[in-house]
């Protein structure tokens, strides 16, 4: 079951984190659900966060899009996806993602998050099974970033392990 | 990245493809690794949070992964169907699982993330600075590669990231 509380917690924290770190004004585009695996874009960045809230965050956007985000980050033009760049925006979904937890721990949801992971490529897919997954375009200067939650509420917040329970099949939807 | 992570990962999936599939694993020859990986068929993604962080990659081709679900559902598979993909993630989510509470007993408590799979080969999956200890096993099922990305928190006791404060823009132009 997703959580549409979730979202606003996010949406907030990628506009401050944005406006704040490259000075970037943020407008919020459509949301839409979806359940299909998602076809990766260039760069998508993956958090997970375990505790009362608990899932997986999704960062997605093109290569132009990161690198003009990078080349305001670091104050500096980059040609290139190479590490620095990957690190820089890796870095930038980590504190979105922090930011966000403490909106949602002031709401009474307490949650850790992981270290970030970054996967490039056009074409693969990425699956959260049977995490329905809230998706938002934030649209910026830059280019868009689509944040993609796949997020829910656990009956205990310490055992993340007992708490999950997958169900076998995933539907897809038209 | 430190070794002594390994043993509980190793152990757990020898425990959990024996208990749940019936399958035999060997393991292969470690290797450490700090560069890019490009994704197989199909990958597991999954995080450890607490005192130990980081990521736990489950890496095969598309025969293995239909073989061990085939074992695990007791019936034969013949497509990476999302049944099939459930089967290997939930999979990876006992192992890690079980690796968790063997490493709790050595004094290192962590929760797991839900799983997260990515699906076709020639994906880059960059763990950033965290280099992985990659771990080959294989058996009459095919081969499964494990890659351990983990390291010790040691922000345990300090600011965790959402504590601390947003650095403030710099002007494009000022490195110059």
């Amino acid at each position: 079951m997703v959580n549409v509380k979730f979202l606003n917690p996010f949406v907030d924290a990628a506009t401050e984190v944005l406006k704040a770190e490259v000075d970037l004004d943020v407008t919020r585009g459509n949301l839409s659900l979806q359940k299909t695996a998602l076809t990766a874009d260039d760069i998508t960045v993956l958090l997970t966060l375990v505790g009362q809230v608990q899932g997986v965050v999704l960062y997605s956007m093109s290569e132009a899009t990161a690198l003009k985000i990078i080349a305001l980050m670091m104050g500096q033009d980059f040609q290139e996806f190479d590490n620095l760049a990957q690190s820089g925006i890796a870095e930038m979904g980590n504190v979105i993602t922090g930011r966000a937890t403490v909106k949602l721990e002031s709401v009474g949801y307490h949650s850790n998050i992981s270290t970030p992971t970054v996967i490039l490529g056009n074409g693969v897919k990425i699956s959260t099974l049977d995490f329905a997954r809230i998706v938002v375009p934030l649209q910026t200067g830059a280019g868009d970033i689509i944040v993609h939650l796949a997020l829910r509420e656990t009956q205990n917040g310490n055992d993340s392990s007992e708490a999950i329970n997958l169900t076998v099949d995933v539907p897809p939807i038209k | 990245m430190n070794v002594k992570y390994l043993l509980p990962f190793v152990e757990a999936a020898a425990e959990v493809l024996k208990a749940e599939a019936q399958l035999d694993v060997n393991r292969g020859q470690l290797s450490m690794d700090k560069s890019t990986y490009y994704s197989e068929d199909l990958t597991v993604i999954i995080s450890l949070i607490g005192d130990i962080v980081g990521t736990v990659l489950y890496s095969m081709d598309s025969s293995t992964a239909m073989n061990i679900s085939s074992a695990i559902l007791g019936e034969k598979l013949t497509e990476l169907s999302n049944l099939a993909q459930s089967g290997i993630a939930e999979l990876s989510n006992v192992i890690t699982g079980r690796a968790s509470v063997k490493l709790s007993r050595s004094g290192y408590q962590s929760n797991i993330s839900p799983p997260t799979l990515l699906i076709g080969s020639g994906g880059i999956i960059s763990t950033l600075d965290l280099p992985r200890l990659i771990v080959p096993m294989s058996g009459t099922f095919g081969a499964l590669t494990v890659h351990l990305a983990l390291r010790e928190n040691l922000q345990r006791s300090g600011l965790s990231t959402s504590q601390m404060a947003v650095p403030n823009a710099p002007k494009l132009g000022d490195a110059s």
